[in-house]
């Protein structure tokens, strides 16, 4: 009886998220007959659509990365600095806002300073350094980790702020007492207490670059970016049956996204032992 | 012992990320405000013709005003239905189904999995179904309450955590107090800094958001502004910078409005439960 009380949540969750998943899925099992079959499922991690799931994967684990390493440093950065004071609460307030800061504003933010007319392209061309005579752009791999970069690095000081703030002094000086120096400290407690968190934060960032529609649609045209993919297969003018080429992308994409969280999920559990 | 970075790596450390966080936005603000063309970039003329005309602009635009009117409405909307939908649930959880806590927190996550882009390509396909709920642009409502989810809920969960719920409760009760009465008049006052951190969440997401919007084809404000950018560069920028500026004073808003009070609830809290 108590469950009743769950009832119009339920009711909302199935009308406005499951039922539009599963569709997703019923769409991309159904061949052009109606019948159940694999071949769209099968299509979508084939081909070019293989080599857009290759893509985007590279390049998602190349901004987790980056947002990985700069996003602890700073964090840390923000926890030991003490003076001026202000200095962490400025840091995590703006991280609250730039991490909530993808799309189209970023996106515009970085056309205009690194695009082919962007401030820094032409000064740094004024400096005899041509960004764009290789093959750079906003929309290939380096661009999209730069841009990605300025909504990882602020969700990743996020996550690990509270896991270096469990960090606690006595394991410091624990060690040192037992004769441990700054490296034995973080290699043997340090890393192993807070590895749990960047993994997770890993996880994290892989899937918020993997599914990042906005900031991607405006940079580029880029048809390897899976989310931009399955954009031009929903809104396309396209034939009979090549549009469950799009659910099918979609499908592989919620997947992709289920292990990762599922993943995620069990990581955050390990990390939340040393953070009470 | 030393920490990891020595003792000038945090300050380098901070003022390399907060370079990087600074250049896209004054790069962007330097399009949209100073009226000379890209190449001129020597110093002497930086401090040039700095003007903002270019605000006014947008306004002979007819679409400019209506889809910022679109959007507020759908943000008014979204924030609506988030606490009259989550503030009962988690309050019904907190107090008679506390076993359907994790479950919950676990359905509340589920947007991570079923990102934007894929949760519109479900849209896409039940559309033919549901053309008469669908056409309406406020049907975006319910789904933006969907992407808002993982934000919302958990703030509103946390607020009721620092509560002491069953107390409250029952002596409402006892004083005569309906559930509608004992929710309105005891619950709510209580709450207060939860809901306004839901509903500053709630109306960020719904006023930013791209994705479903686009691929819909709804005329909702950041739509607007990217077909805006095209035909009206400077103009589209300007308006990027000041949406990002309202953003960032939202959360200005949000940690001011959070401070004070929920400072002095969490030394009541304290109090109260020394006392007891």
């Amino acid at each position: 009886m108590a469950w009743i009380g769950l009832v119009p949540f339920f009711a909302f969750l199935t009308l406005f998220l499951f039922i539009p998943a599963f569709s997703v899925f019923s769409e991309a099992l159904r061949g052009a007959n109606g019948k159940f079959t694999l071949d769209s499922l099968r299509e979508g991690i084939s081909g070019q659509n293989l080599e857009a799931f290759k893509f985007s994967i590279k390049f998602s684990a190349g901004a987790a990365f980056v947002g990985v390493v700069f996003g602890t440093l700073l964090a840390y950065a923000a926890v030991i600095t003490k003076r001026p004071k202000w200095l962490r609460s400025l840091i995590t307030s703006f991280s609250g806002v730039a991490a909530n800061m993808g799309g189209l504003t970023l996106a515009f933010a970085f056309v205009s300073l690194l695009g082919r007319q962007g401030v820094l392209t032409k000064i740094l061309a004024a400096l005899g350094w041509d960004l764009y005579s290789g093959n750079f752009g906003l929309g290939e791999i380096p661009g999209l980790i730069t841009v990605y970069s300025y909504f990882n690095i602020p969700l990743m000081v996020l996550v690990t702020i509270p896991a270096i703030d469990g960090l606690r002094t006595s394991w410091r000086e624990a060690c040192a007492n037992l004769g441990g120096t700054t490296w034995t400290y973080w290699r043997r407690i340090g890393l192993p207490v807070l590895a749990p968190s960047i993994m997770g934060g890993f996880l994290l960032l892989f899937t918020n670059s993997f599914s990042a529609f906005a900031t991607a649609r405006v940079l580029t045209d880029n048809s390897k970016i899976v989310p931009l993919r399955i954009g031009f297969f929903l809104g396309g003018d396209l034939s009979v049956g090549e549009d469950s080429i799009g659910y099918s992308l979609a499908a592989w994409m919620i997947i992709v996204m289920a292990v990762c969280m599922w993943l995620y999920w069990i990581l955050r559990r390990r990390a939340e032992k040393w953070q009470s | 012992m030393r920490n990891l970075l020595g003792k000038s790596g945090p300050k380098i450390v901070i003022l390399v990320t907060s370079v990087f966080f600074l250049l896209p936005l004054l790069a962007m603000t330097r399009f949209a405000f100073q009226n000379v063309g890209v190449f001129d970039l020597s110093w002497s003329k930086a401090f040039d013709k700095w003007t903002f005309d270019i605000v006014s602009k947008p306004f002979e635009d007819q679409y400019f005003t209506d889809s910022l009117y679109l959007s507020f409405k759908i943000a008014i909307g979204t924030a609506a239905l988030t606490l009259g939908l989550l503030i009962p649930t988690a309050i019904w959880v907190h107090l008679r189904v506390p076993k359907a806590r994790v479950l919950i927190e676990f359905m509340t996550v589920l947007p991570y999995v079923i990102p934007a882009i894929a949760l519109v390509a479900g849209i896409v396909v039940i559309k033919p179904h549901a053309r008469w709920f669908l056409n309406s642009d406020l049907s975006l409502i319910p789904f933006y309450t969907v992407l808002a989810l993982p934000f919302t809920y958990r703030a509103i969960d946390s607020g009721l955590r620092a509560l002491e719920l069953r107390t409250l409760v029952d002596a409402s009760r006892n004083l005569g107090a309906g559930w509608i009465r004992t929710m309105l008049k005891v619950i709510v006052p209580n709450l207060r800094s939860a809901i306004i951190s839901a509903t500053f969440l709630t109306v960020a997401v719904a006023l930013g958001e791209f994705t479903i919007a686009n691929v819909l084809l709804k005329r909702t404000f950041p739509p607007f502004i990217n077909e805006y950018r095209m035909r009206e560069p400077r103009a589209g920028y300007a308006l990027a910078v000041l949406s990002l500026l309202f953003t960032i004073f939202i959360f200005g808003l949000l940690s001011v409005a959070l401070r004070s009070p929920s400072a002095k609830s969490h030394q009541n809290s304290t109090k109260s439960r020394e006392m007891s």
